[in-house]
């Protein structure tokens, strides 16, 4: 029995000492979430864009016009940086992403104003920047409305309408908006509490395919494998624990950052996510391990892991919500661990709701750590026949 | 004389990019099919029919026909009318529904006394689409609700009355470039710019890893006609660019087609433009690729990158609103001009004329990594065509030494400041 557990330490040993002899890994289990975990929460640590340049055009240029120019007042979010003369000035500005977008108040407003005609003003966005356009458009919007109800108010009210009736006659119905678990609508909080496990999971992908696919190509596979008694279970399991423990500490940072740093939202506490994470990180080496037996080659191993680990991103459901994918790929994303992942994530720490709804999430992941079991021979059967093909 | 040798070069690297099956991966089904995937995915454009449900506390016609218009709305679709707000949130738990339309039960009368009435609308944020389509669906609804009762007020009234009150006036939303103001014709073009660069970086960082090994087993020997280093670097950047050539117009013309996605572009412009951008790309690649030990390390230094560009390129979130370390940093990679370029001259239609900045920031750094490469190209050369890795340790250890003898330097400097300031203490 003391054999076994020497057998282990010294793949661990081992495992270690390779570790160390590459910068690569250095690179890329440390310095590359790392990189990516500061950059995200960095970039977006506005929550949201605030002052995007948007722009005026005035082609009516009457009392009614002006009133309406006047009450446009800025928001957070938006500030008017210019007014153009006309529609085409307008329209380059925004092709050369001076602005995001511009009102536009047509020739003729006035006069249907007072002629019982329903007049108009415009919102153009640039939407081939999504988000500073649907944030602006928000804004817009709101400027808009409150810009003809003033306009309108002012006439309803000095008519003798009390404000009540004012706003009851101009806006009958009104929609009252309360968004769950993130009411500022912060982006940092939408992107970054999936975009750094993401990346994490990504580089776990990869290294673990491509550590066990080097033992194969440098020839030391033999070695690693009779280091270990010749157990390919324990040959593996012993060479990915030390990896294991250097992405748990990743995972450790990233949660601290995200929910005690950056104070996102995390209705469960901590444990619920930490086993998220840690699940994650298990569940990506276990389907590494799965892809690295399955196909005797590095370079299509590692090229399976990496596409695994890129597409996991959209596929997950994060930016883009799974049922509005097409169908094959609703149920390719079953097969993600961080599509399990996203889910936890939006049941515990976003939402806060009871854990047993989110069991099968958790269960999902331990499925992907004993998926190596199926094939997990093939690999020991590689170890002992490879030869390497470049 | 260098023509020929360029032409040589340019051959031989040809000749090894089409043999080299790992490079022909990056270089032609990567590109290839990964842009298919992604476009595919986001083929939708928009969410449509989120599912959500319903506590209607008022039940009247109004409400009622609210709720009947918001059920026909693309955007929204109603799953399940709820007796209480309890119900509600336990069908959102289980991700039956993203959102609950809650109307007040004195929503009738308010309406009725001519008072403003509100319709709460709960929104799950777990994507930021739902939230956008229970806004626009809801809106809508309520826009063509509020014009029918304020026609039924003015209806009462004399001619006279009707006159002199004034019209409400409306908005209308139109959004330029990208009509259905889908995920696909916004993101698309980035992720097409990024996988022209990224496979590129993979592709040449593999073929200098390959190399690197070889000359590391004493396999490579390289002809006379490797002497210039200038005329190797052209030589191979030609190599490339007539590879993604192909690959570009693939890429950049028949997939978005494909997709029906807008493509405004002109001919000129986008060839204009694309062309030093693939300049730029190649010799940042090369430029990279000197550092790369073996052929499958590139995947775990590059594939990251991707990651963190597409946000760089500021199509996500706003250039205007980035942290300046970050934006600077930004300024060096070709996708981020590539981006922003493309992104205008395909969805937006812009001239040459109008993405200037960018196209002139591709030439800077098309001549930037060029002039990079050439001397670290010549480097080796000259240190007996001394391999990369050796090259960056010997760099490397350079670069120690002087920070060695720099942080020695600023030791005794301040131990003397130390010493002369506890000097005159004592005086």
């Amino acid at each position: 029995m003391s054999g076994t557990k020497q057998g282990f330490l010294a793949v661990v040993r081992r495992e270690i000492l390779r570790m160390q002899s590459r910068p690569l890994y250095g690179l890329s289990m440390i310095f590359a979430p790392l990189f990516c975990f500061v950059f995200f929460t960095s970039l977006m640590r506005e929550g949201l864009p605030e002052s995007l340049p948007a722009g005026v055009v005035d082609e009516d240029n009457t009392p009614v016009s002006r009133s309406i120019l006047r009450n446009l007042d800025s928001y957070q979010q938006t500030e008017i940086i210019r007014q153009y003369s006309n529609f085409a000035e307008a329209r380059e500005a925004l092709q050369k992403n001076e602005i995001y977008g511009f009102f536009y108040i047509p020739k003729g407003t006035q006069e249907k104003a007072s002629s019982q005609e329903q007049p108009k003003i415009s919102i153009y966005t640039n939407s081939a920047y999504l988000i500073p356009s649907s944030l602006l458009y928000r804004d817009m919007k709101t400027m808009a409305t409150m810009a003809s109800a003033a306009v309108g108010r002012e006439v309803l009210l000095a008519k003798g309408a009390n404000m009540d009736q004012a706003m009851g006659f101009l806006q009958p119905i009104k929609m009252d908006m309360r968004p769950l678990g993130n009411p500022w609508l912060n982006y940092n909080v939408y992107l970054s509490n999936t975009m750094l496990p993401a990346v994490l999971a990504l580089m776990i992908l990869m290294v673990t395919c491509f550590s066990i696919h080097t033992e194969l190509k440098d020839g030391t596979a033999r070695e690693w494998l009779s280091l270990s008694g010749d157990n390919i279970l324990k040959a593996v399991s012993a060479k990915l624990f030390p990896q294991t423990m250097l992405f748990s500490l990743m995972a450790i940072i990233y949660l601290v950052l995200l929910y005690g740093w950056m104070g996102f939202p995390l209705h469960n506490g901590f444990w619920p996510m930490f086993a998220a994470a840690e699940l994650l990180i298990l569940a990506s080496q276990g389907f590494a391990v799965f892809i690295a037996s399955a196909i005797p080659s590095l370079r299509w191993s590692l090229s399976l892991c990496t596409l695994w680990g890129v597409l996991s991103i959209p596929i997950s459901g994060f930016s883009f919500p799974v049922m509005g994918m097409p169908a094959p790929l609703q149920a390719l994303s079953y097969l993600f661990p961080l599509r399990y992942y996203f889910l936890i994530y939006v049941d515990q720490a976003l939402n806060g709701v009871p854990l047993v709804y989110s069991a099968w999430f958790y269960v999902a992941m331990i499925a992907f750590i004993i998926l190596p079991l199926v094939d997990i021979s093939l690999l020991r059967k590689a170890a002992h026949e490879y030869t390497y093909l470049p | 004389m260098w023509v020929k040798n360029l032409l040589y070069v340019c051959g031989k690297e040809l000749k090894r990019t089409l043999s080299d099956v790992g490079v022909l991966v990056f270089f032609i089904i990567v590109p290839l099919l990964y842009p298919l995937l992604y476009a595919y995915l986001y083929s939708r454009e928009v969410v449509r029919e989120v599912p959500v449900v319903v506590v209607d506390e008022c039940r009247s016609t109004t409400s009622r026909e609210f709720l009947r218009k918001s059920d026909a709305t693309p955007d929204l679709k109603i799953v399940s009318y709820c007796s209480d707000m309890e119900e509600a949130r336990n069908l959102m738990r289980r991700h039956k529904a993203y959102g609950v339309i809650h109307i007040p039960a004195e929503f009738e009368r308010k309406l009725s006394e001519g008072r403003q009435a509100t319709v709460n609308l709960y929104c799950d944020m777990s994507g930021l689409l739902y939230y956008k389509a229970m806004l626009s669906g809801c809106t809508i609804v309520s826009l063509e609700m509020n014009r029918d009762i304020q026609m039924q007020r003015l209806s009462g009234l004399s001619d006279w009355e009707k006159d002199t009150m004034t019209m409400p006036i409306e908005n209308e939303y139109v959004t330029m470039f990208n009509p259905t103001n889908g995920f696909q014709a916004f993101l698309i073009p980035a992720v097409l710019i990024l996988v022209l660069q990224q496979t590129l970086v993979l592709g040449v960082a593999m073929l200098a890893g390959t190399e690197n090994e070889r000359r590391r087993s004493g396999a490579l020997i390289l002809g006379e006609e490797y002497g210039n280093p200038m005329v190797v670097l052209a030589g191979k950047g030609l190599a490339y660019l007539l590879v993604y050539g192909f690959t570009a117009t693939y890429v950049l013309c028949f997939v978005p087609w494909l997709f029906h996605m807008p493509q405004l572009w002109q001919l000129p412009t986008l060839v204009a433009f694309i062309v030093p951008f693939l300049l730029a790309s190649i010799f940042f690649a090369i430029c990279i690729s000197f550092f790369v030990r073996d052929r499958e390390s590139c995947f775990l230094l590059f594939v990251f990158v991707s990651v963190p560009l597409i946000f760089m390129s500021g199509i996500s979130w706003p250039t205007s609103n980035m942290p300046a370390f970050w934006k600077v940093l930004a300024q060096f990679f070709p996708s981020t001009h590539g981006v922003n370029g493309f992104a205008r001259i395909n969805t937006a239609g812009a001239l040459l004329q109008d993405v200037r900045i960018e196209s002139i920031s591709l030439w800077i750094l098309t001549g930037v990594y060029f002039m990079l490469s050439l001397f670290i190209y010549e480097r080796m050369y000259r240190s007996d065509k001394m391999p990369g890795v050796e090259f960056v340790m010997a760099m490397r250890t350079r670069v120690r030494r002087d920070i060695r003898v720099a942080a020695r330097d600023i030791k005794e400097a301040g131990q003397e400041l130390k010493e002369k300031l506890e000097q005159r203490k004592k005086d």
